[in-house]
């Protein structure tokens, strides 16, 4: 093992605190080793800190081993703690940063390992009928998960209300438990394992240039987003560098995505307010929109547009300048028309409030945080190219309702329009750098329309993943919405609600 | 909402209708594969084989068999072989059996093979 020493700033403060040791400095990603001992302490101290813990994971290797990855959001770099397990036991993690708590329950399902306070946790990936046959990264843990979202028999005037998994046509299985007294909602609680495809399973023993085409069926309305968060770690694992030109291009795929999902986002917003006219008059924007992605990048919802080392195509520039102006104009007439419609507003203001503090602790992020006041925008806090050179402008919010997460999408759309303006520039193109032999690990991120998207990946000498983790924008603000939907509303905002997140079944259940 | 009642009328027009012809926009969609016979041997058969990600192709002694219905228009098989694989533009595709949907390629064979 390789020592490292660390650059000034947080990795330097937490070895300093721990005793520790760096492993790797990559790509804007700095790996420290904690032993468990320390594990608690290091948590602590990153906490106390100001660190966000963007997301916790394990791998199973001789022992199984933990992963933190905290966001220094201000100090634009991620850390990454490593810490190898020598019991079935860990620190209660989520009592330190409560926004850990669905992975400490996702690794207790694949794992078998759990924080050390034994408290309940939930079912969130795996379906109840998985036994020890069942593809999981590790091993079976010895107890099944508990269902201890919420209480099951309610006293009083309460009730449950089951709702789901099979919902309406074209939308994901989700099932929502609803605890009500007859109008508002006292609780919800969702179980989303319905859609678990094991992917991060199915990613071992692939090579990179396979990975992707999983990858970006991991959450296709984040396909881009997703693919560049693993090629990005891939890259990175290998220490490759795609061609600029590539790199531009991933920038406009990734704003042209943004696009289309917060038109669609308005779209739906509409439909949960019964408002058909406006319904149709964003899809119209939306699926002008998709036909833009089609006449740019062959495919509408731009799949098979990123490679492990660049792109695998190039945008067609004449289709995108022509048809792009036409197709946000729509977008842009229906969203005005919706702000001058007090019907629609009402339904929106004060509807689903995440507040500051609700976003921080539960380490939400996208448009959801910045709706709530938290300015946090991996494009700006932890810069790659394209967006080094030419960064978004930052669309914050303070009320943290419904309206202004819709306010926040219709800023952010206007601001990828003005970045697919200047990428196309600078000049965007195709191609690929071949990747290095040899093996590695790195983190890679992107910002999806639904916020970080994060990626981590591990190669054998072979070129082979042994562990690909990724962890969708999804499954961070889904843990938000069941504080949002019981912030004083009634059972006809939670699709109003849901509608706002904009979130995948597809990319927390993976 | 006069103002949604004209744009109601003016764009949100919906027809259940089957277009009559079809939408230009289709021009750019990704199609599957049509292979073209006589120019794909054992060889090929295998890099197509390789390169393909959702199991749409696989070899069955001398022929490759094509299962559309598997195929995700990925388009990495026109890649490896862009003359012997081009886009067959049918993307409208229906059966009342899986049958329907396997193709067979016979590969070329070279002199005593």
């Amino acid at each position: 093992m390789t020592t490292l020493q660390p650059r000034p700033g947080p990795a330097a403060s937490l070895l300093t605190a721990i005793n520790g040791t760096t492993l790797r400095d990559r790509g804007g990603a700095e790996t420290v080793a904690v032993p468990a001992a320390q594990l608690e302490t290091a948590a602590h101290h990153l906490a106390a800190g100001g660190a966000r813990l963007a997301d916790l994971f394990a791998a199973d290797g001789d022992q199984v081993t933990l992963r933190l990855i905290w966001g220094f959001d201000t100090e634009r770099q991620y850390l990454i703690t490593e810490t190898p397990l020598d019991s079935p036991e860990y620190p209660p993690l989520s009592d330190i940063a409560p926004a850990a708590f669905t992975e400490e329950c996702e690794i207790y399902e694949q794992f078998g390992v759990r924080p050390a306070s034994g408290k309940p946790l939930n079912r969130v990936a795996l379906p109840p009928h998985a036994g020890k046959d069942f593809p999981r990264l590790g091993h079976q843990p010895p107890e099944a998960p508990a269902e201890a979202h919420a209480p099951h028999t309610v006293g009083g005037q309460a009730f449950e209300f089951p709702f789901g998994p099979v919902r309406q046509v074209g939308v994901e299985s989700l099932y929502y438990g609803l605890v009500t007294s007859g109008e508002e909602i006292v609780d919800l609680y969702l179980f989303t394992w319905h859609k678990h495809r094991g992917l991060e399973w199915r990613l071992r023993g692939r090579r990179p240039a396979e990975a992707m085409f999983l990858a970006e069926r991991t959450e296709g309305l984040s396909a881009t987003a997703v693919t560049w968060a693993l090629a990005a770690a891939v890259e990175s694992a290998l220490g490759a560098e795609p061609p600029p030109g590539a790199l531009l291009t991933r920038g406009i795929a990734l704003e042209l995505e943004r696009l289309y999902n917060h038109a669609a986002a308005m779209a739906a917003l509409c439909q949960s307010t019964g408002l058909s006219v406006g319904q149709a008059a964003a899809e119209i924007a939306l699926e002008r929109l998709l036909r833009v992605n089609a006449a740019t990048f062959g495919h509408r919802y731009l799949f098979g547009v990123l490679d492990a080392g660049g792109v695998r195509r190039a945008p067609d520039q004449a289709a995108l300048r022509d048809g792009l102006p036409g197709a946000y104009g729509e977008l842009r007439r229906a969203a005005d028309a919706l702000l001058g419609t007090n019907s629609f507003m009402d339904r929106l203001e004060a509807t689903g409030i995440v507040t500051t503090e609700q976003a921080r602790r539960l380490g939400l992020v996208g448009p959801v945080a910045r709706a709530a006041g938290v300015p946090i925008d991996s494009r700006l806090d932890q810069p790659t190219a394209p967006y080094s050179v030419h960064p978004p402008a930052l669309a914050v919010r303070d009320a943290g309702d419904v309206l202004a997460r819709f306010r926040v999408m219709l800023d952010e759309a206007a601001d990828s329009v003005r970045l697919i303006g200047d990428l196309l520039d600078a000049g965007p193109g195709d191609g690929a750098t071949a990747l290095p032999t040899g093996g590695g690990s790195g983190l890679g991120w992107a910002e999806s329309p639904r916020g970080e998207a994060l990626a981590w990946v591990s190669l054998d000498a072979d070129g082979r993943i042994t562990r690909a983790r990724l962890r969708p924008a999804s499954v961070r603000n889904w843990r938000g919405f069941d504080d949002a939907a019981r912030s004083q509303n009634v059972f006809t905002d939670i699709p109003i609600i849901e509608a706002s997140f904009w979130l995948t079944v597809a990319g927390t259940a993976r | 909402m006069p103002l949604w009642f004209a744009r109601g009328l003016r764009r949100g027009i919906v027809t259940t209708h089957y277009p009559a012809r079809p939408d230009p926009s289709a021009a750019c969609l990704p199609t599957p594969p049509a292979f073209r016979t006589g120019m794909i041997d054992r060889q090929l058969a295998g890099e197509l084989v390789a390169a393909g990600p959702s199991q749409a192709l696989h070899r069955d002694g001398d022929v490759l068999v094509f299962d559309v219905s598997r195929c995700t228009a990925c388009g990495r098989c026109q890649e490896v072989a862009p003359l012997a694989v081009t886009p067959s533009g049918e993307f409208e595709l229906a059966g009342t059996s899986q049958a329907a949907f396997v193709k067979k390629i016979g590969l070329v064979l070279e002199a005593g093979q």
